[in-house]
């Protein structure tokens, strides 16, 4: 599954009018969903004063930061600055941008200008995000061609996290019943148990 | 009722957040906890022989758990708070209640330890945090499977109180919850209950407030 796109988060955990932390390699990234449903991946730092823009707050199309309100559009433009309400933003105010998009259910993430699509996962919808405590190589290793967990066919994608942590991204395939969806989240706790042990031993 | 207090104490917040959420109104009574120790003092002492806030008082009544504030607070002003709708809902805010102390004493114990510098095991604090959290969201994202959000109901309980700003403030002792999508939500649905209250270190939405106009003395410069 060689790709330049990083799988970040689940679409559903981003719900329209949030911003959330996320990461690409060792950059931090705020990933944010406008009003009417529009996804970004930014630098997750205001030029301002370099506050976590994951910590500020969407108000429909655009990210305002929660430090002193400075506000930036859909191209990672400064639209506005509170406290000068008469200025006119300068174009050098912006932060910058990733390339996104959103496949079976989840959020990918790869360098500004990436003209590629992601892998195409057709049948299955993003299930649960969890953060393990093992690198990243180690645990894509040993989850490779692993196709069902818990009694549920599932696609389970490994992501790099900073500390040498990773994120596994479980998907599921559509159609499943409540009763083996809990018992797939019990799977994916068992599954994590054990890499962290693979860890300490 | 008469509420012990400290504003930076998270188990205060609990019972001054669910007065606000049930719209009624608490007498508050600082207590000097921190630096001035006021909660070992002789006079505290005598009100709550532990030395622990909160502590409520309603006429003879004298309560020094945050779990039972809440429960006597929610039964005299609104009961439906108090998830009694059945034997299984009312023992799952039972279990939320215990749970609530496992999170009071790892990542509140880290956030001492990291605020006040309080002693204790900061790396075996801060990995039973971890292992509350994971619980919590677990159990967050099995609810969200079934179209909730909230802990024991499909409505907010004192469950979800209890065990709200003790979450919402782990990265105070260290911990980030970064790593938690569910717990990311059910906070949000908390935050955006009426009568919603913050404390420092959890902010309300901004989203909700109302656009801010220029700020005044902008405006004053602007009119000389």
């Amino acid at each position: 599954m060689s790709s330049n796109w990083t799988p970040v988060a689940l679409s559903q955990d981003v719900l329209p009018g949030m911003a959330i932390p996320a990461h690409l390699q060792d950059q931090d990234l705020v990933v944010w969903r406008s009003a009417t449903g529009r996804i970004a991946a930014w630098h997750d730092r205001c030029p301002h004063r370099g506050m976590r823009l994951s910590h500020g707050f969407v108000r429909g199309e655009f990210l305002s930061c929660i430090y002193h309100g400075w506000r930036y559009g859909e191209d990672g433009q400064c639209r506005k600055i509170p406290a000068h309400p008469e200025l006119a933003p300068p174009a050098a105010i912006k932060v910058p941008r990733f390339a996104v998009c959103e496949s079976a259910g989840v959020v990918w993430v790869a360098p500004e200008g990436e003209t590629s699509e992601p892998v195409d996962l057709p049948g299955f919808r993003g299930f649960r995000s969890v953060a393990v405590n093992a690198a990243a190589d180690q645990v894509a290793r040993d989850v490779a061609g692993q196709g069902h967990l818990g009694g549920c066919d599932v696609v389970m994608l490994v992501q790099p996290l900073p500390g040498g942590d990773c994120g596994l991204h479980v998907l599921v395939a559509d159609g499943c019943a409540d009763a083996q969806l809990d018992a797939l989240s019990h799977a994916i706790e068992a599954l994590r148990r054990r890499l962290e042990q693979g860890v300490a031993a | 009722m008469i509420l012990y207090d400290y504003v930076l104490s998270p188990s205060c917040y609990k019972v001054r957040l669910l007065a606000s959420l049930l719209g009624t109104g608490l007498d508050l009574r600082p207590v000097d906890f921190h630096p001035g120790a006021e909660h070992h003092g002789p006079e505290f002492r005598a009100l709550n022989p532990a030395g622990t806030i909160p502590v409520l008082t309603d006429a003879r009544l004298v309560l020094t758990e945050s779990g039972a504030i809440l429960t006597y607070l929610a039964a005299v002003k609104a009961p439906e708070w108090l998830g009694h709708d059945d034997p299984a809902m009312q023992a799952r805010v039972a279990n939320w209640l215990a749970f609530s102390q496992r999170l009071t004493a790892s990542a509140g114990g880290a956030r001492l330890h990291d605020m006040l510098g309080f002693s204790g095991d900061i790396d075996t604090l801060r990995a039973q945090a971890t292992d509350a959290l994971r619980e919590l969201e677990a159990a967050i994202h099995a609810r969200r499977r079934r179209g909730g959000i909230f802990l024991a109901a499909d409505r907010p309980t004192i469950a979800d109180i209890a065990c709200f700003p003790y979450a919402a403030l782990a990265p105070d002792g260290g911990v980030s919850l970064d790593p938690y999508p569910s717990i990311r939500l059910w906070m949000r649905a908390i935050r955006a209950l009426p009568g919603f209250i913050e404390m420092p270190g959890i902010h309300r939405l901004h989203e909700q407030m109302p656009e801010p106009g220029p700020m005044p003395d902008v405006v004053r410069k602007e009119s000389a």
